[in-house]
């Protein structure tokens, strides 16, 4: 390993200390001509820690191409060439400029021979190269490499480089770098404390290996403070993994109001037990892909607005099938819960089928537009865009609906109905349209959230399977009729989820959470926030 | 028959029902294995293999309709206590193979072999005899009705809110023999199974024996469900069902009555599965899908619940239907059974036999009592039931409470 | 006070629910033996009342005794009706899809476990405490139909009946009279009389002539708990109740 470090050490002075500056071309194609002489593993290691040493970007595809085992001699004359086969025979090309160079039959070649440990070599060599590359992307990546590979021979290296990076973040990683390489030297104390620092500032799963690593070697006063910084990392470590669990949990919670949410209104406040209610979340999803496929056949440059656009249709398309389904069936059947129950499953049947039809049984292509993918990184906590915005979403869709339960002119009617039928008939209110309307209220926001939902799951027939008892279970554990009920079991149920998972496992975590939930329903068997009603006689 | 099978009065129903079911016990397997094959009371194979199948569906309907016809305790779980029946026969037929396995190895079953297992679980033990698992296959289902139900009819969960979480248990199960840990063989479940009590399952003689057996155990089945449902005891049931806290304030304890009427259910069920995993030769967490427990529910309501013959006539109807239309027109077969789901609740809300027995004149009143159901009643929530001049008026919703 | 010689002893009763408090410190004694009519308007609290003496409540505060020395707050509704406590709902609640035969086996006194009711075999004893019974609440010929096919009034008698056969010491009988007619108002006066000369019992009501044909003292109830006690005439003599009832 100490030769290696040297090498990759030599080569990034040579990166720093040229700085984008060729070596000789002719100098390259000797030590290029080498790798016809190396008849074994070490030979051909020595000939890349040479190339490496240069440091000039032209070697990057050569040794790339041979870490692949695309690096050929061509037996005649010992020339070497990158080679693409096909069939019997090899394309060649110029193992520096890339130019063809005509093709030749695979017995006249013979390749050059990798093996893990030489690619090993082959990609150090290549980090180090990328040191002195123009785009800051690049030298970042080359800092981290240096960060997890440290060697003591580069920190003169990583000093220049230091001296001449102008872009503070590359400048800090690079910082980094050079403090874990400072830990392995045998520079003076005051050094490594300065680098111990460094490294505990980092406080991320590298800094503490390398810390840890530093720990168990180290004497005196800098065993004590690599301590010191071995633990504070642990504890800020344990920090960030309970932030990311809750995020997580945000995450899931968020997609579990989704999905219950409308069934927190055609449940929760109209006592419809709907189990089609993971069908409109379906529709909606199958709306988007709809709407997407249109866009991308009609309009290709509105792809980006593809989302806005499936909302209101999924809202439009969901909330009608909802209003059908209201009138059709379940009018005839207030007051009989469990034959509601039944009716609306087969309706969920029926419209799995009917989908499962028109599409096909396999899952359909929903799009992300562009900026919702990628991903947002807030000290050691990972968020990709599509899940935020998913949270946002759902806080936005929970006010809406909040808004029209509480203050619009609507939302009272509704109130009204479910606490006084005959009351609010007598007021002149129309209680059947009320119904009517509220049911395809709640089976709208499902076909909305089916459009969310579509950007982080399968979207096929089954879609609303997955949702329809979690949702059931959120309903149930927040309190029926209770819409902040709902969020506040949504997002425990998820944040709980998320903590189990670690130690039990994805599955296991949730059967226990509904092992929990049921339990929890025979202790409270309406929910976290159940009004205590007056006592109804018999 | 037929005409004295409906106009007869409920007893007279059950017990030609139980005649019916010994006769075929024994009259099957003669025309199947007597009887040779060119001969057209030849009774063939597949025949016996798939009217076994739905016998077994057909005591699990009548399992489910003693606790939802009699009790109104509608479980959408079912199906998990089948599947417990079936995963402990499934058990016994893996010890069974011996090293007929694939992986030759006496004592542990293929799936083990292929994850390494070195041990058999301790929960695999016992299951090499047939008394221990025939005893395991009543116990486990009814010691989990029992548990699960002690919780939830102590703390009055009723109505729908039951009905969800006996569909969670299913599902929380179906989800916990999905994993391989577990030890029942994970995805694939338990299959390849060779005899049964020394017999090669796969023997028509076997077969006709275990269509035989389940015939009889149908039989035997109605005739302790008409029992229970005839005593004082389940004139109690029925009691719960129709006025749960006027039986209360009676003294009674409605959460017991439910209890028994549960663990019951379940250990029937159980039966059910049991007999239904030598007749199919597998058993795996596909049975947990809640959607099957569901499917049994619609067996009973197009059967007529609550009249023992209904759920029985349902379950072979409705899968005589599925096996038809899976042949013939397997896309239209979801679009038959959801249409089923709508069209029994809102036109045929009493079932067939239900149907049939209001159509006839009136009876005397006391056979009547024991079979006819008035839906209203039996679906109002417990809490609110009782009378209410609800009757006729137009149906309305009413916010869960 | 002395619980000694009480069937059912309140005192300093409290309980309430959504803020709302339904019963305010209510004291209420009931001596073994004795007929009381309850009266008092809409929300007074007649029902909740009636809701913790059959345990289907627990008060926030207060004692609740039964014949003197059973705390009913630690029992449930089984429990206090097995000691003897019958209740009649306000909405006649009969088992409608039994017949009335039936309706009475279920309530008549007995071991109320599960085992015995699944090998019950109907003695000549029971059969004919069912027959003393039809004869009292007059319904014998119609012991073969379903209840379900019951008036409203016939359906309270029932369960009069119904708790009639479960032998309590203490019977509370919310409403007894509503929805009957003049006629079958007084064959209820004679019913209830006829049962009071063995039982205690609680009546509530709201119809001020039934209470008068009952002649007994009356406890009139408001905003949960006693605004007054005594004979009806002193009762409805009392300004804080001609108050409650019309409005100030």
């Amino acid at each position: 390993m100490g030769f290696l470090r040297k090498v990759v050490a030599a080569c990034l002075i040579v990166a720093a200390t040229l700085h984008g500056a060729a070596a000789d071309e002719a100098d390259l194609r000797l030590l290029v001509a080498k790798f016809a002489a190396a008849k074994n593993f070490q030979a051909t290691e020595a000939v890349v820690r040479e190339l490496g040493a240069t440091g000039d970007p032209a070697v990057e595809k050569l040794l790339t191409a041979l870490s692949q085992g695309g690096l050929y001699v061509r037996k005649g004359d010992d020339a070497v060439f990158v080679g693409d086969e096909t069939g019997q025979d090899v394309q060649l090309r110029d193992p520096l400029n890339g130019a063809p160079a005509g093709v030749a039959a695979k017995a006249d070649l013979s390749k050059v021979k990798v093996n893990n440990a030489l690619r090993r070599v082959i990609r150090d060599a290549l980090g180090g190269l990328t040191l002195g590359s123009k785009d800051p992307a690049v030298r970042l990546a080359a800092a981290d490499t240096m960060f997890r590979n440290p060697d003591p021979a580069a920190i003169a290296a990583l000093d220049t480089a230091i001296a001449g990076e102008d872009v503070t973040s590359v400048k800090t990683r690079l910082e980094q770098a050079r403090a874990a390489a400072v830990l392995l030297s045998d520079l003076g104390e005051a050094d490594k404390m300065t680098a111990i620092d460094t490294l505990s500032a980092r406080a991320d799963q590298d800094a503490l290996s390398q810390l840890t690593r530093f720990h168990t070697s180290a004497q005196g006063a800098l065993r004590d403070a690599a301590g010191a910084a071995v633990a504070l990392i642990h504890q800020r470590l344990a920090l960030w993994q309970v932030a990311q669990n809750v995020w997580y949990g945000i995450s899931l919670g968020s997609v579990l109001l989704l999905a219950a949410i409308g069934l927190a209104i055609t449940f929760g406040v109209m006592g419809v037990i709907n189990m089609a209610h993971g069908e409109m979340v379906m529709l909606g999803a199958y709306t988007t892909f709809v709407v997407q496929q249109a866009i991308r056949a009609l309009a290709p440059n509105l792809f980006d607005w593809s989302l806005a656009v499936a909302l209101p249709m999924a809202f439009l398309v969901a909330g009608a099938v909802g209003l059908a389904i209201e009138r059709g069936i379940i009018r005839f059947l207030y007051g009989r819960p469990l034959e509601t129950l039944l009716a609306t499953w087969g309706v969920s049947l029926i419209l799995q089928q009917a989908v499962r039809t028109i599409f096909g049984p396999t899952n359909q292509e929903v799009g992300t537009p562009p900026w919702m993918s990628g991903s947002l990184q807030l000290g050691q906590l990972a968020i990709t865009w599509n899940r935020l915005c998913i949270v946002v979403f759902c806080l936005a869709v929970f006010a809406l609906l909040l808004w029209v339960m509480k203050r619009t002119r609507w939302g009272l009617q509704m109130r009204a109905v479910t606490q006084n039928r005959r009351m609010a008939a007598s007021m002149g209110i129309r209680t059947p349209w009320v119904d009517a309307l509220t049911f395809a209220l709640g089976s709208g926001i499902a076909g909305i959230a089916g459009v969310a939902l579509s950007q982080i799951d399968n979207v096929s027939p089954n879609f609303g399977q997955g949702y329809i008892i979690d949702s059931f279970m959120v309903v149930v554990f927040g309190g029926v009729g209770n819409l902040w009920g709902t969020f506040v079991g949504a997002m425990s149920l998820g944040i709980l989820n998320k903590f189990l998972e670690p130690y039990a496992g994805a599955v296991l975590g949730k059967i226990i959470v509904l092992v929990l939930i049921i339990l929890f329903i025979q202790k409270r068997p309406r929910g976290l926030f159940a009004l205590k009603g007056r006592a109804v006689e018999a | 028959m037929t005409g004295r099978f409906f106009a007869g009065s409920a007893t007279s129903r059950i017990a030609i029902t139980i005649a019916v079911l010994l006769a075929i016990a024994v009259i099957v397997p003669i025309l199947n294995i007597a009887v040779p094959t060119g001969s057209a009371l030849h009774v063939p194979n597949y025949v016996v293999g798939l009217v076994g199948k739905y016998l077994c569906y057909a005591l699990l309907a009548l399992a489910l309709d003693l606790v939802w016809g009699y009790c109104g305790i509608l479980s959408l779980g079912h199906g998990a206590f089948f599947a417990l029946g079936g995963y402990a026969m499934g058990m016994y037929l893996m010890r069974q193979i011996g090293d007929r396995g694939v992986y030759g190895n006496p004592l542990l079953p293929d799936f083990m072999v292929f994850l390494n297992w070195k041990e058999l679980p301790w929960f695999w033990s016992g299951f090499d005899q047939f008394w221990f698992a025939a005893l395991m296959v009543m116990a486990v289902p009814g010691l989990l009705a029992f548990a699960f139900g002690w919780f939830a009819f102590r703390s009055r969960v009723t109505g729908v809110y039951l009905s969800i979480i006996t569909q969670a248990m299913t599902y929380a199960l179906m989800l916990a023999f999905f994993r391989n840990d577990m030890g029942f063989g994970g995805n694939n479940g338990l299959t390849d199974f060779k005899d049964i009590l020394g017999f090669n399952i796969q023997a028509n003689t076997t077969r006709s024996g275990l269509f035989a057996a389940t015939a009889t155990a149908l039989a035997f089945g109605v005739f302790v469900t008409w029992c229970i449902v005839g005593s004082k005891y389940g004139k109690l049931l029925m009691a719960v069902r129709d006025a749960e806290s006027r039986t209360r304030f009676l003294g009674w304890r409605a959460e017991n009555v439910k209890l028994f009427a549960f663990t019951v259910s379940a250990v029937m069920a159980g039966i059910a599965g049991a007999l239904y995993v030598p007749q199919v030769g597998i058993i795996n967490p596909g049975e947990f899908d809640p959607a099957n427990s569901i499917e049994v529910v619609v067996w009973a309501a197009v059967g007529g619940r609550g009249t023992i013959v209904g759920p029985i006539i349902g379950a072979v109807l409705v899968n005589a239907g599925k096996s038809w239309f899976t042949g013939a027109l397997p896309e239209f077969w979801l679009f038959a059974l959801g249409g089923l789901f709508i069209a029994v609740t809102l036109f045929l809300p009493s079932g067939i036999v239900g149907t049939w027995d209001r159509w006839q004149p009136a009876r005397p009143a006391r056979g009547t009592a024991k079979v006819d159901v008035v839906p209203e009643r039996i679906v109002a929530p417990a809490e609110s039931s009782g009378a209410h001049p609800m009757a006729g008026a137009k149906p309305q919703p009413q916010p869960a409470e | 006070m002395s619980r000694a010689n009480t069937i059912l002893y309140l005192d300093g009763v409290s309980v309430s629910f959504d803020g709302f408090r339904a019963i305010n410190n209510l004291s209420l004694v009931l001596d073994k033996g004795e007929m009381r009519a309850i009266i008092g308007p809409n929300g007074a609290g007649k029902t909740t009342m009636m809701d913790i003496v059959t345990g289907k409540m627990r008060p926030d505060a207060g004692e609740v005794y039964f014949d003197g020395d059973v705390d009913l707050t630690r029992h449930d509704e089984a429990d206090i009706a097995m000691m003897g406590i019958g209740r009649k709902f306000q909405k006649p609640t009969v088992f409608e899809s039994h017949t009335l035969e039936d309706n009475l086996l279920l309530s008549l006194k007995g071991p109320r476990s599960i085992l015995p009711a699944l090998f019950h075999r109907r003695s000549t004893a029971e059969t004919s405490r069912i027959d003393e019974i039809f004869g009292l609440i007059r319904l014998g010929d119609r012991r073969r139909d379903l209840a379900a096919s019951l008036s409203h009034g016939q359906k309270q008698w029932l369960e009069i009946g119904m708790l009639l056969a479960q032998d309590p010491k203490l019977l509370l009988v919310d409403e007894p009279v509503a929805g009957m007619t003049d006629a079958e108002t007084e064959e209820t006066v004679r019913l209830l009389k006829d049962i009071a000369q063995t039982h205690s019992v609680i009546v509530v009501e709201h119809d001020m002539h039934f209470v008068r044909e009952l002649g007994v003292k009356v406890t009139c109830l408001h905003e949960g708990k006693v605004l007054s006690e005594g004979t009806l005439d002193f009762v409805s003599a009392d300004e804080r109740v001609v108050e409650v009832y019309l409005g100030r």
